[in-house]
């Protein structure tokens, strides 16, 4: 168990400290480890946890480190991987925040995070790839997917209540039949 | 002081439940609480606040929480603000969690599942496509990105290196 823990706040302190881009950068490296490396979810788990977690309010990385760190090893779980996600940053952004103010508009930084956004942008539209591969399997859900598009970019709905009502659809189209 | 760390916990509790979007959809929030409300940063410092912010890696809204709750109370100010951040949609998503576990076998939660895949693999790629715009300002970052998807599809490397490799280059080239 105390090893459970353990990976769990290693695994989400290495995603965190190498996402550069805010909680949603994040995301392909918390699959990396909790599905590649640890197996602790499948895909399909990450998706629902992505789903839940697109459905609340508030950053996105804490709420992915809440489900996977509570599916793992319960409440201690959800904590240790919280704070594996926050805990490093803030401490560096207290202690250095004053420092940084400095430095953030230096061309070195600037350099390094000019380079790291377009490897960003492949590594999310790789996770939404994998995703897809298992999300997939009718042509309704092809059909739900191009109703998104259309709610989210020409009826700018939001995405919560796409998901919310995405769900109630699979309820009673896909819900009542048994196995 | 007290009062004080009562504010910090309400006002980053306020703006991380009401931004849906994750935690770049929580900056505009958070900067009304801070700057308009309760008039602890200026507007420019708020920027600093936000560069700093962007210039380290992870989630950006807990980083600003710690910054701002860290100048106003000290580190019980840092951690109460990042309590209000987390605390009430972790919570939401660990209950909501005991119920997938329970029932993920129950045909209405794979039908519930089922329908919102789709969806979310659209939101991914949708962050994806945010995300580029203004992400390929000239041909070599094309290159990085071409890379990158050698490096992930055939390669198999990690993202981690990836990203070590791709800002090691950008201080070579970029600067």
């Amino acid at each position: 168990m105390l090893r459970k823990i353990w990976d769990l706040f290693i695994g989400f302190t290495r995603a965190s400290n190498l996402g550069f881009g805010g909680g949603p950068s994040l995301i392909p490296l918390v699959k990396a480890e909790a599905v590649d490396r640890y197996h602790w979810v499948d895909n399909e788990e990450f998706a629902d946890s992505l789903a839940i977690g697109n459905a609340l309010p508030g950053p996105i990385a804490t709420k992915m480190a809440a489900y996977i760190g509570y599916k793992v090893a319960g409440w201690m779980g959800a904590l240790a991987a919280i704070i594996g996600t926050i805990a490093p940053t803030i401490i560096v952004v207290v202690l250095l925040g004053s420092l940084i103010v400095k430095y953030s508009d230096s061309p070195e930084l600037q350099a390094m995070l000019k380079a790291v956004r377009p490897v960003v942008v492949v590594l999310v539209a790789e996770t939404a790839y994998d995703m897809g591969k298992k999300a997939f399997p009718s042509s309704s859900t092809w059909g739900i997917a191009v109703i998104t598009v259309a709610l989210l970019y020409f009826l700018n709905i939001h995405p919560a209540f796409i998901i919310v009502a995405s769900m109630l659809f699979g309820w009673a189209v896909y819900g009542r039949t048994k196995k | 002081m007290l009062s004080q760390l009562w504010d910090l916990l309400i006002a980053f509790g306020r703006a991380s439940n009401l931004g849906f979007g994750g935690g770049p959809a929580v900056i505009p929030l958070i900067k009304i609480e801070v700057v308009e409300r309760y008039h602890w940063m200026t507007n420019s410092e708020f920027t600093d606040a936000l560069a700093v912010g962007n210039a380290l890696p992870g989630p950006i809204a807990t980083k600003l929480a710690g910054y701002v709750g860290y100048q106003e109370a000290g580190w019980l100010g840092a951690l109460v603000a990042n309590i209000g951040v987390i605390l009430p949609t972790a919570l939401a998503v660990i209950l909501l969690a005991r119920v997938l576990m329970k029932y993920s076998n129950s045909p209405v939660l794979k039908g519930m599942l089922k329908g919102v895949r789709p969806v979310v693999v659209v939101l991914i790629a949708q962050t994806a496509l945010d995300m580029g715009i203004g992400s390929f300002p000239n041909l070599i970052t094309w290159g990085i990105a071409l890379a990158t998807v050698v490096s992930v599809f055939w390669l198999k490397l990690h993202p981690a290196l990836i990203i070590l490799v791709s800002m090691g280059f950008g201080l070579l080239v970029f600067r």
